[in-house]
Formats: structure tokens, sequence, C-alpha cells
């Protein structure tokens, strides 16, 4: 038979099989004070998921399977341990009621032509945000089309880092375009090296290099930018990167302690990842903070207030720098990774971070 | 024990993390852009992505030959090894709509927690209640489809087109809220999820290999214009307020994502040759999976109930059914003929029949 | 007129910011966190939730062991931080609560437990917070010495 003569446009009685197989039913979410969010219908047998996924079909989560539907998810992440955290639903709900618009919520009428030494400073270091913002949104991009849907809330957070990373890619360039000056010399830093976040294989492993090393040396980054901004408009912009910033690096911190608790079999394997971060974003050309680079020197002449002032400049970032491991070794702490920094695991002791540490 | 963080990184050119920046600058990225003194000023719409397009920033070339994350018109660094971005021609992805979209897409953004009245969720019919689950269990899957097709592209679409990914970002957060905004309606008012989709078009969408533009044929002409045409129905035909509201709110988001896919499309046929041929065989394709996805009774049934407003006025419902698929079927044809995509030879019977019977 | 610090100035200030709909934009909105103050040697703990300030409250310096992050500074500091805020309508470059951090040899957010993931909220609703400082300019404010 044809597929044109089976083919019913809707004249044939009704069928109405499919109301018998439906998902588990008198489901009642009911809102709370923020709304109704995802914690609210994670109830009866929509609640956590199990610890494995077989679903390959795509299917929304405790909706019924279909026996003839096609495998076509091919996902590679499908235990619970590789990418769940305890609190996914909260922070992509958080993401989405503290959204921002770079175009509207920066008072970008309160920039002033600047001294052309503090332009070019502010200006590498826009051009360095735009180059690496977007890491944060082409990384996890990949990870959420690999994940099986039945774990959806982490995927959620992440895509939410996809937009938010995608925000901070275009305030940057805006600043960098806004006050009579340009973009400037890129720094190379997020090119396809062995150990880089791009290049993860594991999402843990991404996760440990994006969100804990990675976006924790950016927060401190964007928290110094409102420390140093010249007008309001800087002083929003970095303000409102960092909220977001936080919140990714919330999702790395709790998806590592899960992992921790969760699969013990693994911890060997982390540290090593937080190793290579500890020896490559933390302390390479990701970190302005952290080496020199052209744009640790943009910071420095940020911060002291002008070239002249380059050596206060200095001084001020070694001591942000401090803030900066003293965070990153409390966040790692707070994974439940922490004893790395007391059996001297971490090349982090070895100098600056030392004092801090103990 | 002690151990020593293993070099995994194939050499040592990152100074240990305790270096604090040398004291003396080398200064060298000073006075490096391609353009200076760039002032774009914020207007009434406040500083927008399109907005920077001045200048060199705003020349977008044919083929985006870098293969790092330089930003459009910043000063590239040499000797950056790849990151091996597949989509580097500016024919596969563009669309001149991409920047304003984007940052509509921020301007009209929503939370299906807040944005969506749940507290005037009334009680339904057991036949109604079953329906619009049953619609939101497919529209969910629906929209992880989406969610799953733009992130594996996005992550490979070349840094010089950065309004793309940056529109692709919002396209994909959308998706994320409308897999949340169905699941929550679904789980909210005594039902449940319901059977999963068929899948046949989610599969054609996911396994678009040919390139971008053949994803955007499938997921944004074909099956967005689809969604969006229920969606505009069910807005229409929906029991009460909150559905009323939720629908339109998807209808907004699903609206841009049409834009660009039409704009995309229209701006690939005009500058590649053959490509309305492509394209026509690719509807030939597309279209039969369509017709045997549309073969599945369940999704029509459940429309035809919420339309009818119950099982008693399903007859009536299907009527509207059919109004709707001739409704999408025409603007269908139409968008196609306005593309120069000849829609004659071998347009599915089945198809056809929607226009006759309406 | 409101006393600074009182718990009666941080109710005003509750006021303030609860009833304005625009503290929820622009990169405000939803913020659930149990936040510290310590002015002086009086100490007080914030309930934020929802986009809400829902509860001030004078405590004892052992409760503040509760908050996910203390903002403490002497009294001084305190007072040219809210004076400032008056003055300007909302804080100037160098008194928003991130650059007293970050500039003050102390700093300015802290807390008992040390545990950086809830010490991170600081950051996570640091709009938010501006924004309810910042609303201390709408009240009369009378230190207390």
């Amino acid at each position: 038979m044809s597929e044109a003569r089976a083919h019913d446009t809707g004249t044939t009685p009704l069928d109405l099989g499919w109301m018998d197989r439906q998902g588990e039913w008198g489901i009642r979410a009911t809102p709370s004070k923020q709304g109704l969010t995802l914690a609210d219908i994670q109830i009866g047998s929509y609640g956590e998921p199990g610890e494995h996924s077989d679903n390959q079909t795509g299917r929304p989560r405790g909706a019924t399977a279909r026996a003839d539907s096609y495998r076509i998810g091919g996902y590679q992440v499908t235990r619970k341990s590789e990418i769940w955290l305890d609190n996914a639903s909260f922070l992509y709900e958080e993401a989405l009621q503290r959204q921002w618009s770079s175009a509207t919520d920066v008072p970008w009428h309160t920039i002033k032509p600047l001294p052309d030494d503090i332009e070019q400073a502010e200006c590498q270091l826009a051009t360095f945000f735009t180059e690496v913002e977007f890491v944060a949104g082409d990384v996890p991009a990949r990870w959420i089309a690999s994940t099986t849907p039945d774990f959806f809330e982490p995927r959620q957070c992440l895509l939410a880092q996809v937009m938010d990373e995608s925000r901070h890619m275009d305030v940057f360039r805006k600043r960098a375009l806004a006050n009579g000056g340009g973009l400037m010399q890129t720094s190379g830093g997020t090119a396809g090296v062995v150990g880089s976040i791009d290049l993860a294989r594991d999402f843990t492993e991404m996760s440990s290099r994006l969100h804990i090393s990675g976006e924790g040396a950016v927060l401190t980054m964007f928290r110094m930018g409102e420390l140093m901004a010249y007008n309001e408009a800087e002083k929003a912009m970095y303000r409102l990167c960092a909220q977001d910033e936080a919140r990714h690096v919330a999702f790395g911190v709790m998806h590592m302690r899960y992992m921790s608790e969760t699969a013990p079999e693994r911890r060997e394997e982390i540290q090593c990842y937080l190793d290579e971060a500890e020896r490559q974003i933390l302390a390479g050309s990701q970190n302005p903070a952290g080496t020199q680079t052209d744009s640790s020197e943009a910071l420095a002449i940020l911060l002291g207030g002008g070239k002249d002032k380059y050596d206060e400049g200095v001084k001020k970032l070694i001591a942000i720098r401090k803030r900066q491991v003293q965070e990153y070794i409390k966040r790692v702490r707070s994974t439940g990774f922490g004893d790395r920094f007391d059996n001297g695991r971490s090349s982090l002791l070895d100098g600056v971070a030392h004092s801090i540490a103990r | 024990m002690s151990e020593k963080p293993r070099d995994t990184t194939g050499g040592g050119v990152t100074p240990p993390a305790s270096d604090p920046p040398q004291m003396e600058p080398n200064l060298k990225w000073m006075g490096k852009s391609h353009q200076w003194g760039t002032r774009v000023k914020p207007n009434k719409h406040g500083l927008r992505l399109g907005d920077l397009n001045v200048g060199i920033y705003g020349e977008v070339p044919p083929v985006w030959t870098d293969q790092t994350r330089a930003p459009r018109g910043a000063v590239a660094r040499r000797g950056v090894p790849p990151l091996g971005y597949a989509i580097r021609d500016k024919v596969d992805l563009w669309a001149d709509s991409a920047a304003d979209m984007y940052e509509e897409a921020i301007q009209r953004r929503w939370a299906p927690a807040t944005s969506v009245p749940w507290e005037k969720l009334a009680p339904l019919p057991d036949d109604m209640e079953r329906a619009m689950c049953q619609i939101c269990t497919e529209l969910s899957q629906y929209a992880n489809a989406d969610v799953e097709s733009v992130t594996h592209w996005q992550a490979q679409m070349a840094y010089g087109y950065h309004e793309i990914k940056q529109f692709l970002a919002t396209v994909s957060f959308d998706g994320a809220r409308h897999m949340e905004a169905f699941r929550k309606r679904a789980l909210a008012n005594g039902g449940g999820l319901g059977l999963e989709g068929p899948g046949e078009v989610n599969r054609m969408i996911l396994e678009s290999r040919g390139g971008w533009t053949e994803a955007v044929l499938y997921l944004f002409l074909m099956r967005g214009l689809f969604t969006q045409t229920v969606y505009r129905y069910l807005e229409r035909y929906a029991p009460g307020e909150v559905e009323r509201t939720l629908f339109a709110h998807c209808l907004e988001d699903k609206a841009r994502h049409l834009t660009y896919g039409i704009d995309h499309l229209r701006y690939a046929v005009n500058h590649q040759d053959d490509q309305n041929l492509i394209l026509q065989q690719l509807c030939i394709i597309g279209e039969r999976v369509l017709v045997r996805e549309l073969n599945d009774v369940v999704m029509r049934e459940a429309l035809a109930i919420v339309f009818g407003n119950g099982i008693s006025g399903a007859e009536e419902g299907m009527q509207i059914y059919r109004r709707m698929m001739a409704d999408y079927i025409n603007r269908y044809l139409a968008t196609l003929k306005w593309l120069g995509v000849e829609r004659k030879m071998m347009f599915p019977a089945e198809l056809t029949a929607y226009l006759k019977a309406s | 007129m409101a006393v600074f610090p009182s718990k009666a100035w941080f109710d005003a200030v509750r006021a303030e910011f609860n009833a304005d709909e625009s503290f929820q934009g622009g990169g405000g909105g939803a913020c659930n966190t149990l936040m510290g103050a310590k002015v002086g040697g009086v100490c007080y703990l914030l309930t934020f939730e929802g986009v809400e300030c829902s509860v001030a409250a004078e405590v004892a310096e052992s409760d503040l062991a509760a908050a996910d992050f203390i903002l403490e500074m002497p009294s001084r500091d305190w007072q040219e931080m809210i004076r400032n805020i008056a003055d300007n309508k909302g804080a100037d470059l160098h008194h928003t609560l991130n650059t007293l951090d970050l500039a003050r040899e102390d700093g300015l957010s802290h807390s008992v437990h040390g545990d950086q993931y809830r010490e991170d909220l600081f950051f996570r609703y640091n709009q938010t917070l501006q924004y309810f400082f910042d609303a201390s300019a709408r009240i009369t404010t009378e230190f207390r010495e």
C-alpha cells in the first residue's frame, strides 16, 4: 500500500490508544514562592533520575517509551555521576531570573574619553575577554548535545551558561569599540593543545578546567575589573559578568562535590585534572593575573592608574593574585579534594600560595 | 604521601603558579590595533551588537580562514595552534538579521517559573488533561531536538561570524525554556507526561550531516514552522490563561528562530550556485519523512481534542487540525517559493490532501 | 529617619528595596542567601528570598556562623560607605561592595565556615546586594557614633 493511500488527514475515528500509555498520572506540582520552579516538579517518578540512563531517543524523562523509536541520541554521558549536581535546578532558575542585557543594562553613556594608555589597557583586556569568553560557550555546547536528556537539569544550566558567555563576548566587544579605541592583539591562550578546556574528553575533566580553575580565575579578574573601573559602565559590566561567572563556578564546585561523593573510584583521576589545571589555567596565559602577558600588563596599568604607575599596579595585581589562589584553594576544598593541599600534591603550595593555604 | 603532579602537557613552557609578574613591562602590545579611534555611541535602543559593525569591525569576509578565537577585527597572534572550526564559509551560516534577533531575544526574555500565571491553572476534564499533557510531552521532545541540533553545530562555527554563534546561543536557551515550560505544564495540573513522539523528524534534524544549511532547512523551516503553527493554534484554542500565556511566549521565540532560518536560507540560495536545487532535493526527502511522522495518530488526536474542547468535540477539532495543517503547508510552500525553491515536483499527495481538505 | 546601625535602619532599607521592581531587573532578580553584617560590635542577619529581603534581625555574634557570608568593616567605614551612597544616590566608583572587598586590606566579605561555595554567593548576588545598599539613599540616616 502506498504512503498516500495509508495517510490519514484525520478523517477516521479516533484511536485514543495512547491515552492508556501515558506516564505516571495524577501529578499536581504547585508553585512555590518563586513561581513554579524545576524543583517544584521533581515529584513522584518525575523526580531524580536513576544512576544510569538508557534513553537514546531523546524522550523527556518519565515519558512512556515507544518500542519502535529510533536510537538517535548517541549520548556519551549516560551515568549520573558524570554530570550531576544536587542544585542544578536551583542554579538554572537563578540564571533565568538574573539575566541582563549588555545593550540596555550597562550605562554606556557614562563612558568618557580616557588617557590613551588607560584606553589601550582597557581595550587590550576587552580583546582578551572577547577572545576567551566563548570558550565557555563552545565547549559546554558540545557536551549538551552528547548528554542524555534524562539529566536535563545540568544540561539546562549549561544552556544558560552558553547564553551568559555569549553576552560576555558581546559586552567586551562593545566596550572595546565604544570609547575611541578598538580591538587589539589576541592572546592565543585558548589554542587547542593537550590539556586545554576544548579538548577534554570527559565531562568532569572539562568541568574541572572550565568551571573550577578557568572560570574561578576569570571571576577574580571580573572582580578586579569592577575595582579598577573608570566609569559606571565598566563598573556594571564587570559586576554583572562576575555574577554570571560565580554561578558557573558554583556549577563546577557542586558537580565535583557530587562526583567525589558518588564515584570515589575516580578521585585519583580527578586529582590529575586538577594538577593540569593548576599548571596551565591558573598559571598560564589564560589567566593574565597569573603570569606576565599582554593582558597582565594591561591589568597593572589599569590597577595602578597609568603606564607611569605600572609598579604600583603590579603590587596590587600580586595582592589580588593571592586572593585568587586563596579562593581557588577554598573552592577545591569545598568540592572534597582539599587533601591535595594538605599532602603536598598541589603545585600551588610551592610558592606564593603556601602561606595562604595554611 | 606527597605526590608531585605529573607533567602531561608535553612541555614545560608554563611558569609555575607562584611566579609573580615580572616588574619590567615590555608593553609591545601597545599600539597594536587594526583600527583605533572607534567610538560607537549608544542610541535609544542602547548599544546593540549590530551597532558595532563599523569600519573593519563590520567587514564580514566570505571565508574565515582563522582557526583560533581571534575576534573579528582584532590583531591575530601568529603561530597559535588551530581549534579546528569546521564551518568557515559565510554562505554556510550567515543571516543579516542575526545580530538584531540576538538583541531582541535578550530584550524579550521570559522565565517559565514566573512569567506564566501557574496559580490560575484549573482542573480539566480527564480527556482534555490527557491531550494537553500528550501535546506538552511531544513539544518538549521537539525542543530537545532543537537544543541538541543547535548546540552540536554552534560549536563548529568560526569565530569571525560571532553574530551567528551568539544568536544561536539564544535559540538553544529558548529551547531549554520550552523543554522546561512544557514539562512544567504536564506536571502541574493532575496529569503527567505522555507517550514519547515517533521521532522521525527529530532523527532527520539530528542526522543532518550535509552542513548547517541542511539542518536549518529541517530544523527551522520544516519542523520550526510546523511547531510555530501548532503554537499559534494552541494559543488560540488553549483551555486556559496558563496555556495561552505559555504558548504566546513560545510563539514569539519560535518566530525569531524562523526569521533567522529563512534569512539564512535566502542568503545561501543567493550566494551559492545550485543551492536552491540542493534545498529542493532535501525538501523532497524531508517531506516524505514528515508525512511518515504525520501518519502517527497521537499528536493529531491530542490536538483535535484540545481544539474541540474534549473528545466529544474532536470532530470539529479535527477540522481545525486540518485547517492548521493547511496553514502550515501553505506557508511552507510560500516561503520556499520566496526562497526560489520550486516545490511542485514530487510534492507529497498526503500534504496536498490537507490543502484540499481545508 | 533611621539610626545606623539598627534593625529599624535595615527594615527601612528593606521596605525601599522590596517596593521597587526595578531592582529585580538589570542583573538583579532571584536571590537566596543569608547575609551577615557586622557593624562595630553589632551583628545582623538579613534573609534574601526570591526577589525580596524578607527578614532583618539583630543577632548575637555567634549567630553569624549561620550566614553564607558576612560583611564586616569598622563603623567609620560603614558610615563612609552609607554617606557616599546617600550623597551620590548610589555608591560611586570607589564605594561599591566589590571594590571595598578588594581594595580594603581586610576585605569586606568573609565567613565563619570558610566554605568558598557559600562565600561565592557574595559574588553571585552582588548586583542585588548593591541595589539593596543603594536603596539606603532613599531614607534619611542618622549615625550612632
